[in-house]
């Protein structure tokens, strides 16, 4: 059938535009065709095939309609980034900080040839957790200080998007070098002792750092992606 | 003048009860005797931002022809939206009556 075809192909369309969100692309897919259907089988009777011309130029330009799309989504994952950012910030420095107190709960100290490489690798771990922890704590500050409504203009959601994923971006490195940091310090007071099941303790709480700066970096990347999609999408 | 007032257009379509995208484009269209003539497809995405701030929820359903139908429907906090944008929008109505309606308006202050 002619009509099935030309609404599936236009919801195809517009489906496409909305790759950046797999789910939401169905969904619209499935909801555009029910629309479809509809609008052709109200309007007046006649040529079947002109009521399903006329229901899509009805329904107007998908390029304009997966815009308005693409604005909430910017405007969504705004607060997706800011809130996973300080989520993983606060994992990591529970994580370090349980690591620690394990540390001189047990009493395992570093040997004195170990204490120099020690000191300045905590040195550089100390610094580049903190400067993730203000990079954060700026994303959120610039996130409530540039408050957008969610029907303010796409270029608005964009722009607060970039300058938030900078800010995060510098977070998620400082994070990183933060948790190598930490994986050396663990290695330092992990080597020359004999293998016990106390060895989890700290091998766990490592796994969980490199977890949270993983998920920190997939969700950047995800983000950068699909963005530039997006935007590509709403400069054609 | 349509795109500053779309989510208060959308709520106010679904006070009377759910209904899915075609069906609250026909309600606007009736209610307003169709005086706002926007491309059908500009009510999903405000739909979807509706939904995501929370006024509205939506569920899919199979309709009488077989196919699957989103149906949405006003939150309790869409219904509170509804009442306070509602009032904004009277207040507004009724300030701009008054100026029209009212004396001409000042041509230089005094």
């Amino acid at each position: 059938m002619q009509e099935s075809r030309m609404i599936a192909a236009y919801a195809e369309s517009l489906a496409r535009k909305l790759d950046f969100n797999p789910s939401l692309s169905r969904r619209v897919r499935q909801e555009v065709q029910d629309h479809l259907w509809e609008a052709t089988a109200a309007g007046p009777p006649g040529n079947r095939h002109e009521a399903v011309q006329r229901a899509i130029v009805n329904f107007g330009d998908p390029h304009v309609i997966a815009a308005q799309f693409a604005t909430a989504w910017l405007a969504r994952q705004t607060w997706k980034v800011g809130v996973t950012g300080i989520l993983v910030i606060g994992g990591v420095f529970v994580a370090m900080k349980a690591r620690v107190t394990w540390y001189a709960a047990a009493q395992w100290g570093l040997s004195e040839d170990m204490r120099d490489v020690a000191n300045a690798v905590g040195w550089i771990d100390v610094c580049a957790f903190w400067l993730s922890v203000i990079m954060g704590i700026a994303g959120c500050a610039y996130l409530v200080v540039r408050r957008a409504p969610l029907t303010a203009l796409c270029a608005a959601h964009c722009n607060r998007l970039r300058h938030l994923l900078f800010l995060s971006a510098v977070s998620a490195v400082a994070l990183s070098v933060s948790v190598v940091g930490d994986g050396v310090l663990t290695a330092l007071r992990l080597v020359g002792r004999e293998f016990s099941v106390e060895f989890l303790i700290p091998i766990s709480l490592m796994v969980i750092e490199i977890a949270c700066a993983g998920i920190l970096i997939f969700s950047i990347r995800s983000i950068v992606v699909r963005m530039v999609h997006t935007t590509a999408l709403l400069k054609t | 003048m349509l795109k500053g007032h779309l989510d208060l257009i959308v709520l106010a379509a679904l006070a009377a009860g759910p209904a899915h995208g075609y069906a609250i484009i026909e309600t606007i269209k009736r209610k307003s005797g169709q005086a706002f003539d926007l491309p059908e497809g500009t009510i999903y995405p405000a739909l979807h931002r509706l939904e995501q701030a929370g006024l509205l929820s939506s569920r899919w359903t199979t309709a009488e022809s077989g196919r699957k139908r989103r149906v949405y429907a006003l939150t309790r906090p869409g219904h509170r939206a509804l009442a306070e944008r509602r009032a904004v929008w009277e207040r507004f109505s009724d300030a701009i009556g008054g100026l029209l309606g009212g004396t001409a308006p000042c041509k230089s202050p005094a």
